[in-house]
């Protein structure tokens, strides 16, 4: 009665009940019309083993640094180009030139971000006195582009590049990314730092 | 008869609290540090509250005719004009960068050893700064009022939350 049903042969009455019977003890969605596991067209649908391995975008790994690449004798590794100025609309404007830039130039952008801002009260003395009034507030804007890759004879043609299109008041740096670089993006955490002073 | 009772309660309590208030401590820094870190706001994305009132709208005056196309071709001009801007960057770029290949292949040619050292990293390169031009040179003799910067950045903390 066995061999029938795995044939997969059709009696005309009972089939369905035979099989149910014998092949209770299995699964109860095994239905004997199912070729699976003995056919060579097994598995013909398969592709996710042939993806690259997804990272878990769980909340908790959101914030991760990536890894500082040091760069080899011939190529720089992470660089950051910090442009700083008080004039937002221009500093952003000429972020955007950079990366622009660089993506024309088939150098690997890794990431394009802006720092905190940054506000200073200017504080002046009095004329007649020597009592300090309030000047202006300031406001300190800073973007960062961040390329990798960057060839050891291509680099001062670059720089030179962008020193001629430098727009006025624009502060221009140049540095390898640290992992300082990155924790001053982050929030401070003053609860932890106390309980890590309690600790030692 | 002596009394022996009273010391050795002692011994038992504080080492053992002692041991239990750090091990709460650990638990606790082991909970902070696994909370993900947050990302301090950046001021400069977020409008302020008093351009967010869409009811304030100013209304554009009509333009004449003549003047629309003035414009217009204004526009075309100055595409134009940073068209031809654009390209000549290129060309310069070009032209650097085949100057540097021959000036690298003719030193290839005069010695090995010395085409290496060039092809190599320069370290003194970074870090580069490098101020933007100015409007106006520098006014010579120039004396400025005293005075000093306060820095008035917001500080974000991370508050630990205890859910």
């Amino acid at each position: 009665m066995l061999l029938l049903c795995q044939k997969g042969s059709c009696l005309a009455f009972n089939l369905k009940y035979i099989c149910s019977v014998f092949l209770f003890k299995g699964s109860t969605l095994l239905s004997c019309n199912r070729h699976y596991r003995s056919q060579p067209t097994h598995g013909i649908g398969r592709f996710r083993h042939l993806l690259p391995p997804e990272l878990s975008k769980r909340k908790r790994d959101r914030v991760r640094m990536k890894e500082i690449q040091a760069g080899s004798d011939h190529e720089y590794g992470d660089l950051n180009i910090q442009m700083t100025a008080y004039d937002m609309c221009l500093v952003e404007h000429f972020a955007q030139y950079v990366h622009k830039l660089c993506n024309r130039l088939s150098i690997r952008v890794n990431e394009s971000y802006a720092m905190p801002t940054k506000t200073m009260e200017v504080m002046l003395v009095q004329e007649q006195g020597s009592r300090l009034y309030l000047d202006a507030v300031l406001t300190t804007h800073q973007r960062v582009v961040q390329i990798s890759g960057l060839s050891s004879t291509f680099a001062p043609v670059l720089l030179e590049v962008i020193q001629s299109n430098q727009p006025e008041g624009v502060h221009l740096s140049v540095k390898e990314h640290t992992e300082a670089d990155f924790k001053v993006r982050l929030k401070a955490r003053p609860e932890l730092e106390e309980l890590m002073a309690q600790m030692s | 008869m002596k009394i022996k009772a009273e010391p050795r309660k002692k011994k038992k309590v504080d080492p053992r609290r002692e041991q239990a208030q750090k091990d709460r401590m650990k638990k606790k820094i082991k909970k902070m540090e696994k909370a993900a870190q947050e990302m301090i706001p950046i001021e400069d994305f977020v409008t302020p509250f008093k351009f967010l009132d869409a009811s304030r709208v100013r209304e554009i005056s009509p333009l004449s005719f003549e003047e629309n196309e003035r414009r217009a071709l204004l526009l075309k001009k100055w595409a134009l004009y940073k068209q031809k801007e654009h390209e000549a960057e290129m060309e310069t770029l070009k032209s650097l960068m085949a100057a540097q290949q021959e000036a690298l292949e003719e030193l290839r040619l005069e010695s090995e050893e010395l085409y290496q050292a060039a092809i190599r990293r320069d370290k003194d390169l970074f870090p580069f700064e490098k101020e933007g031009p100015s409007y106006t040179p520098q006014v010579p003799g120039y004396e400025a009022p005293e005075g000093k910067c306060i820095d008035i950045t917001k500080v974000y903390t991370q508050e630990f939350k205890n859910a």
